[in-house]
């Protein structure tokens, strides 16, 4: 008797998905998958728009990186109109995004992911939150959470010119430039970004790294993956978030491809499963070989840590010294295991508060001149950013007077669909065994997907706030023969 | 009694941006000490919207798939689910945002009403809320604005 087992909502995520874990007739689990919900028609949306409102209206698709979808977009336009923005104007895009990934990466840290370990994972579910964080870390560090987040959305604000959705991306620079006055904000908050940083960092090695149990959980088979590692590096190869080239690097960490934006096409294809609305991109050069690890299959991996894999270190120092640290710990490069994107994460916030501060402090990002009127006519643009969750892709095609008549986007979270989809059906095998399911086993399945930090159609903004967490384990015939409950 | 009202939603996912079409033409009447604000956001981000106001009113939509769209429900903070146990976008619900919130010391609306719309359709992309749910607005716009009204009134 074949029983499926759902996991229907997952907690703690970016928006709303189902785990599906199929058990044979002996209750052990025979295929495991990831279902989300499917959004319709954004292309149609966008065709016989002018390309310029791709700015305003991609953040939208997201309630979660929106600032990130607006960056891809104006670099999108910056190609699609043949123009680059001058230096001070790029400057203030990065200060923009690193202000972001900074705030977004602590929300992740602190809110989603975190609580599996800072509470630890076999932990009642009622208190593996926030709350349960706060409780082991102490108010003032609750305080401090809230606190450096709101400033750095400040930044945003201020800078994006709107709260939530930015709208200072033009073809060719930004809107408007930072006054004196706001800057030495930006210095400040940058400042004690950075410390907050090494906060964060020295409270995951108290807390994670000096408790045994937890390093074998993440060192541990069940959470590990061989693969390919994709993200975006700077001109010496050290990770970068807003610019430079796309860096893949083979399952031994040998640079397999490095291309411009403009070359994606030709690096990256879509497989299609019956099962799934998401498409899987795969390494066109390897192919695709089913979900499956090692050299042959074409599944690669993106977000922090296979950024970090992906790179050859931090373009700024304290950044540096935590990367090599955590690679001495993890036994060298690259890592392979999944949970280890939490400390990559942490290593990423503190580069994104350094890189911050340096480009607040940095004069021109005072100098007015901030952007390039375009003046070519428009046809074809790609933009390409990192986003908190991986590589971004925006492609755009236009007719000459702008109207889009094309939009493709290869949004963060899709690019790790197939190993997110793998990561989930090792642990369940690993962890389910004879039919034996707990919710502390459960858990320690979603853990696999919470390293990710998934994004998945988190656009929808509707309340299913009192809906709980439900496992459904039905029989061959579908019926639901065991409900599990989480209060 | 200074009273924020936060309409929130996705503006381009057709029936999701219910609730901040109704928080806008509810701005229309500016009521006395009432501020209404839009977001896309949830959770742990409303919080820096919410403190200093004395009274919150959170219109949202609602997919039970129980009743009819359009259908609004008044709901209140202890209605919606307890914090791991629920799928917020953002992975944090108001509820936990307030509890944690309160803990901190910040100064937490006293009065917190949730309104929620039922909607049909959160998955297509469209500026527009579907029939069913669009004629139903005015009606509610009215509904909770003189609740706003009768509550606000001096006794």
């Amino acid at each position: 008797m074949a029983k499926r087992i759902t996991i229907d909502p997952i907690t703690r995520l970016e928006g709303h998905g189902k785990i599906e874990i199929f058990l044979n007739n002996k209750g052990n689990v025979e295929k495991a998958f990831l279902q989300v919900p499917e959004l319709r028609g954004f292309e149609k949306f966008s065709e016989g728009r002018m390309a310029e409102e791709m700015p305003r209206i991609t953040p939208k698709i997201c309630g979660v990186c929106p600032t990130t979808h607006h960056m891809a977009s104006g670099k999108a336009l910056d190609d699609l109109f043949h123009v680059t923005p001058p230096s001070p104007a790029k400057k203030i895009r990065e200060l923009i995004n690193s202000a972001f990934m900074a705030e977004d990466h602590t929300l992740h840290f602190f809110f989603l992911g975190g609580p599996d370990f800072v509470v630890g994972p076999q932990a009642p579910a009622g208190e593996r939150n926030i709350l349960g964080v706060i409780q082991k870390v102490g108010l003032d560090a609750g305080k401090k959470v809230i606190d450096i987040r709101k400033r750095l959305r400040n930044i945003i604000t201020k800078q994006g010119g709107r709260v939530i959705h930015p709208v200072c991306n033009l073809p060719g620079g930004v809107s408007k430039g930072v006054t004196k006055e706001d800057r030495e904000e930006y210095i400040q908050t940058g400042k004690d970004a950075v410390e907050f940083s090494k906060f964060a960092l020295k409270a995951f090695e108290d807390i994670v790294l000096k408790n045994k149990e937890y390093v074998d959980v993440i060192v541990g088979d069940i959470y590990k993956h061989s693969t390919y590692y994709m993200g975006l590096v700077d001109e010496n190869n050290k990770v970068n978030f807003y610019d430079g080239d796309i860096r893949v690097v083979d399952p031994e960490g040998m640079e397999f491809a490095k291309f411009k934006s403009r070359e994606y096409l030709n690096h990256i294809a879509e497989h299609v499963e019956p099962w799934s609305y998401i498409k899987f991109p795969f390494l066109k050069g390897v192919g695709w070989k089913g979900f499956v690890d090692g050299k042959d299959s074409g599944v690669y991996r993106v977000a922090p840590l296979a950024r970090l894999n992906a790179s050859d270190g931090m373009a700024t120092p304290l950044a540096q010294v935590e990367y090599e640290k955590m690679y001495d710990i993890l036994g060298g490069k690259p890592a392979h295991n999944t949970l280890a994107y939490h400390w990559a994460r942490l290593v990423e916030l503190l580069y994104a508060a350094e890189r911050l501060l340096e480009l607040a402090q940095d004069e021109e990002i005072l100098d007015p001149n901030v952007r390039n009127i375009p003046t070519a006519v428009p046809d074809e643009g790609i933009g390409v950013v990192e986003a908190p969750r991986g590589t971004l892709y925006h492609h755009y095609k236009t007719d000459g007077n702008g109207v889009l008549t094309d939009v493709n986007l290869i949004v963060a979270t899709v690019n790790n669909a197939a190993s997110i989809c793998m990561s989930i059906e090792k642990a369940a095998k690993g962890l389910i065994k004879e039919g034996k399911v707990s919710e502390g086993l459960l858990n320690m399945v979603e853990m696999a997907f919470r390293a990710y930090d998934p994004c998945l159609a988190c656009a929808t903004h509707s309340l299913p706030g009192h809906m709980p967490l439900e496992v459904s384990i039905r029989d061959h015939e579908a019926n639901i023969i065991e409900t599990i409950r989480r209060q | 009694m200074k009273t924020l009202i936060l309409g929130v939603g996705n503006p381009i996912l057709t029936d999701d941006s219910v609730g901040i079409c109704v928080a806008n033409e509810i701005e229309k009447f500016s009521l006395p000490n009432v501020e209404v604000i839009e977001t896309s956001l949830a959770g742990i981000s409303l919080l820096d919207y919410v403190v200093e106001y004395e009274r919150l009113i959170i219109i949202d939509s609602i997919k039970t798939e129980k009743e009819i769209p359009g259908t609004l429900y008044k709901l209140k903070l202890e209605d919606i689910g307890t914090s791991s146990a629920t799928s917020y976008s953002h992975g944090m619900n108001i509820r936990t945002a307030i509890e944690l919130g309160r803990k901190l010391g910040y100064k937490i609306p006293e009065i917190i009403e949730i309104y929620a719309i039922e909607i049909e359709d959160n998955t297509t992309f469209g500026e527009e809320c579907t029939p069913a749910v669009k004629r139903k607005i005015p009606g509610i716009v009215d509904e909770i604005t003189k609740i706003i009204k009768s509550d606000s009134a001096p006794s």
